[in-house]
């Protein structure tokens, strides 16, 4: 599904707090049986680590570990043995298996954004929240980067949370959720369907 | 699996240069603690040994005076083993060869305590043993040097002719002074009358020594007390620990002074550390939004900090104890008994600081950084490094811990801090003045300096660490370089042309004539004859006074002089005294005294006091008359206490002269001492070389710790700098679209550095100026002269070194082409 709206619609506030980055001043956020709003910062990154994956606009990298290390992050830190193994498989399904050993630096945008959503499926996530993730490339890399995302989105069978303000992205989606001033404006295919997505 | 991480991630930003300037500075303060303290106690535990292992005797009475035979009665009546001792100064001649020596001359029972060791040899290594028998003097090794002469070989001492037996290893109570003093010679007790030195009036202490058990000690003591006069005293055989505490001292004092430098190392750190949590705090938001519990980023990043502070220990402590051998070069010179040693105490106070350094410095930025928020990884990183108050007043805490820790007193400690924290706000103060009043000036300037001291301005406060650290190092060296090479020469030159460069003491009155007839023989001006008897004032109006102030005794009891008087009488006042109370000394005048400045305002004397001397165990009593004002520089025979010619013409005298001798003139003073053995010459020259040995000596502390506060100062500058770095990277890439060009850029860069450092070196040269017009005017007694030098050295300095810092650190970033600076700071 897609969140679109313009700059200051609360796309950005909204993924936040879906993602249990933050937590609503009021309301209830529930995720895979998890009362997101009730939980502590701690419990939530737990969450998190289980559950969901990241892809940002600006790549967040973390530009002391390389390609390879980068992917592998968040599967070492939820002590998965298998994290290299399962890393260089997906870092060859990003076609990137011959640059594992580089550092952010030494990678182009459209790369680093590639190590970026190796890293997001490394833990299985049910569901994944991307950010623009093309907003910070030119066309035609934001489009291969568009479609890897969609095309691992559906090998992994991960529900897929984009937020965009390109409408031509957007309809990739099965859904698409119009905002505006922190409200709901819009929704495609239909307005029912978007009362289950909190 | 978080190991592996923190492990990967330390070494990669240890890689990157993040991490460097924290270990720099931790490496800094644990060297210099354990090199400092390892020293001091070296020295302490050489001084201590010599001391300790052999004590000549249990007690000892000294004495002006000579033996009293009733004194070693009552002791062979208690059965306490005696010794006799006695110790002179006087010239020792080998053919062309003089040196003055203090000779010791002891009885065949001498040293009732520990072990005299003597070498049939000029080696102090090996040789066989010797022993004491008349006929034959020991020397210490230099002296053999000194004289040219090889065991076997004779020499003159006085009337005496004795034949050298070798040198001496261990002299049981041996003077303990750091600075050394005339060589030693040991003779035999018998030997003594032959040389004919000892004359009525002669320089000459007198040691009965005493061992037994402690009762028939303490009852010898107590049975002796009514037969012992104002001459005798016992000794203090407790100078280990006045040596010890002396040592102690020195070091709290070499400590504190490192600790500026541990201080501002810390504060690198402190800084380092806050722009490290700063620059992470992105990749903390990062891990945590992948999953990572605060727990965990903890654990990474506080990793970080105990790897650093495990491989800074770790080398901080091999460095310190590989300087505390090298030290062993330059200190065996001074102290011949100097052994490193290995100790634990300076590695417990290494790294006791380095903990303290890490925990309260450091560790504070990196414990927040672990509480980033997952949600910073949707927000901008912050650029400007904010002001943190509790680690402000954490790192405050520290300094005062450690000032603490090494003092060892809690007085000292915060004095210390307050004045610290009063020096501080001096010079930000002082800053801030500056830039305000440099406003001005720039607005006439090019846009370049105008943009540099803008900058200065808004850096203020970060800035104050640099100034105060550069201002330190400066004032250092300025005040080594001022104390080396142009103090010591004012001095020179400050006394007068064809002032008396030699003394001659010791001159009985029969020889009187002799040196008269020298000095014309030689056209040498000699100064009048000055009589000298040696007295102890023992009473003012009557008051009986303590002989030495102690910490102990705080009775109301007046405090004396503490030792014996040099006396003379004159009936004329000498050219370079000025009364300033009272009268001198009439014709009618009878048992008067005039008495100098600064020893009546010690002894609270004023005019009509009585004052009672007691002389080779007479008493007399004189009236104070008038109070005199003495040029002591005047390098003339100087006196505290004058008395009137009728109280002292009886008691036996000797004489004091002195004249001026051109340099090179020493086969002279050979011919005058071998002619009158028993006089002793001292000269001028030999006191210039002393005082140049102990300012070398103070060079060397002070060397040691300028390197470790300079090295401070080019720390503290590279954090500072290392924490602009974004900022300026943004400033540049905005000034740069704006057209600015690389010249421009360069010459603000530089003219921000110049300005800093001038501003230090100014401050440097205000506070190295005070303290050498103090020295001047307290310790050389000399008038105020202004040091020109100083104030362009001062700038100067400051100004090349801070620029060329500066410039090293953002060289690189002015480098960067315009088009890549704004692409970096637009994706950032």
């Amino acid at each position: 599904m897609a969140i679109v709206g313009a700059s200051g619609s609360g796309k950005s506030t909204l993924l936040s707090l879906l993602a249990g980055l933050d937590i609503p001043s009021a309301g209830a956020i529930e995720m895979a049986g998890h009362s997101l709003h009730n939980m502590s910062e701690d419990e939530r990154a737990g969450v998190r680590a289980r559950d969901v994956g990241f892809v940002f606009q600006s790549f967040l990298l973390l530009p002391s570990l390389t390609a390879l290390e980068n992917v592998t992050l968040p599967a070492e830190l939820s002590g998965d043995k298998k994290a290299r193994e399962r890393g260089l498989a997906l870092l060859d399904q990003v076609g990137l298996s011959a640059r594992a050993d580089f550092f952010p630096s030494q990678l182009s945008g459209g790369e680093q954004q590639r190590v970026a959503i190796a890293r997001a499926f490394i833990t299985k996530p049910a569901i994944l929240f991307a950010d623009e993730p093309s907003a910070n490339l030119d066309a035609v890399t934001g489009k291969m980067i568009e479609d890897l995302l969609f095309e691992l989105n559906d090998s992994q069978r991960t529900t897929l949370v984009l937020v965009t303000h390109n409408a031509e992205l957007a309809k990739r989606c099965q859904r698409q959720f119009q905002m505006r001033s922190g409200r709901f404006v819009a929704s495609e295919p239909s307005a029912e369907d978007t009362a289950n997505v909190g | 699996m978080w190991a592996s991480i923190a492990g990967r991630l330390f070494w990669r930003e240890l890689k990157r240069g993040e991490l460097w300037v924290i270990a720099f500075a931790l490496f800094l303060a644990v060297g210099s603690v354990v090199s400092l303290s390892g020293i001091t106690q070296s020295v302490k535990s050489a001084l201590q040994q010599r001391s300790a292992q052999f004590t000549a005797a249990d007690r000892v009475l000294g004495s002006s005076q000579p033996f009293d035979d009733n004194v070693f009665a009552v002791a062979a009546g208690l059965d306490v083993a005696t010794a006799r001792q006695m110790q002179f100064d006087s010239m020792l001649f080998a053919g062309e060869q003089m040196q003055l020596a203090t000779i010791k001359a002891v009885s065949d029972s001498y040293p009732l305590r520990g072990d005299l060791v003597l070498h049939r040899s000029a080696s102090i290594t090996s040789g066989p043993a010797g022993q004491l028998t008349p006929g034959e003097v020991w020397f210490e090794a230099r002296l053999l040097d000194l004289l040219q002469v090889q065991p076997g070989d004779s020499v003159e001492l006085g009337e005496a002719r004795l034949v050298v037996g070798g040198v001496i290893i261990n002299e049981p109570d041996a003077p303990l002074s750091v600075f050394g003093g005339s060589p030693r010679v040991i003779m035999h007790l018998a030997d003594v009358p032959t040389t004919n030195i000892v004359q009525p009036g002669s320089r000459i202490s007198y040691r009965y020594l005493f061992s037994g058990n402690t009762a028939a000690l303490d009852e010898l003591t107590e049975q002796l007390q009514p037969l012992l006069s104002v001459h005798q005293r016992w000794r203090n055989l407790d100078r280990e620990s006045a040596i010890g505490s002396a040592l102690e001292r020195a070091e709290r004092f070499l400590l504190l002074a490192g600790l500026l430098g541990i201080v501002l190392a810390a504060c690198a750190a402190a800084v380092a550390a806050s722009r490290y949590s700063q620059r992470h705090t992105q990749a903390v938001a990062i891990i945590k939004a992948l999953g990572a519990t605060t727990a965990k980023a903890r654990l990474l990043y506080g990793s970080h900090l105990c790897l650093v502070v495990l491989f800074s220990l770790v080398l901080g402590l091999l460095g310190g104890q590989l300087a505390i051998f090298a030290a062993e070069f330059g200190i065996s010179h001074y102290i011949s008994d100097y052994r490193t040693e290995f100790s634990v105490r300076p590695l417990l106070l290494g790294t006791l600081t380095c903990i303290i350094c890490a925990l309260l410095f450091a560790a504070r930025p990196l414990w927040q950084l672990a509480k980033t928020p997952a949600i910073e990884v949707l927000k901008q990183p912050a650029v400007a490094m904010k002001l943190d108050k509790w680690q402000l007043l954490f790192g405050a805490g520290a300094i005062w811990g450690l000032m603490w820790l090494f003092s060892g007193e809690l007085l000292i400690s915060v004095g210390l801090f307050l004045l610290c924290g009063l020096f501080a706000a001096m010079l930000l103060g002082f800053a801030a003045v500056m830039v305000k009043l440099a406003r001005p000036v720039a607005a006439g300037q090019s846009s370049a300096g105008r943009l540099a001291l803008a900058n200065l301005r808004r850096r203020l406060w970060p800035n104050s660490f640099q100034l105060i650290t550069f201002s330190l190092a400066i004032f250092l060296t300025l005040l080594l370089y001022f104390l080396r090479a142009e103090l010591i020469g004012q001095w020179q030159q400050q006394i007068p042309e064809g002032a008396p460069n030699h003394f001659l003491v010791n001159v009985s009155a029969e020889q009187r004539a002799q040196v008269t007839a020298f000095t014309q023989n030689n056209n040498l001006q000699p100064e009048p004859f000055y009589p000298v008897v040696r007295g102890r004032l023992i009473t003012i109006n009557n008051e009986t006074l303590q002989q030495e102030a102690s910490k102990e005794d705080r009775s109301e009891q007046r405090v004396g002089v503490g030792r014996e008087l040099n006396l003379t009488w004159l009936a004329e006042i000498p050219d370079n005294n000025k009364i300033i109370e009272g009268q001198w000394f009439t014709d009618t005048t009878a048992a008067e005294v005039s008495v100098e400045q600064e020893i009546a305002e010690r002894l609270q004397l004023k005019l009509g006091d009585t004052l009672d001397f007691s002389l080779g165990g007479q008493q007399i009593s004189t009236t104070v008359t008038s109070i005199r004002q003495v040029d002591w520089n005047s390098l003339q025979p100087n006196f505290y206490m004058i008395l009137s010619p009728d109280v002292l013409a009886t008691f036996p005298a000797t004489y004091i002269t002195a004249f001026y001798l051109e340099q090179g003139s020493g086969k002279l003073i050979n011919q005058l001492a071998r002619q009158m053995p028993t006089v002793t010459v001292i000269s001028v020259d030999a006191i210039i070389n002393q005082v140049n040995d102990i300012i070398a000596q103070v060079t060397i502390a002070l060397s040691f710790i300028l390197i470790i506060i300079a090295l401070a100062a080019a720390l503290v500058l590279v954090a500072q700098v290392q924490a602009t770095l974004e900022q300026r990277e943004q400033e540049l890439a905005i000034l740069r679209t704006l057209g600015a060009k690389y010249v421009f850029l360069r010459n603000a860069l530089l003219l921000e550095f110049a300005f800093l450092g001038a501003l230090a070196g100014l401050f440097a040269t205000v506070l190295a100026e005070l303290l050498l017009m103090t020295l001047q005017q307290r310790v050389f007694e000399m008038p105020f002269q202004f040091h020109f030098a100083l104030w362009w050295m001062g700038p100067v300095i400051g100004i090349v070194a801070v620029s060329l810092l500066g410039w090293w650190q953002l060289r690189r970033l002015l480098q960067i082409p315009g088009a890549v600076l704004i692409r970096r700071v637009i994706q950032s």
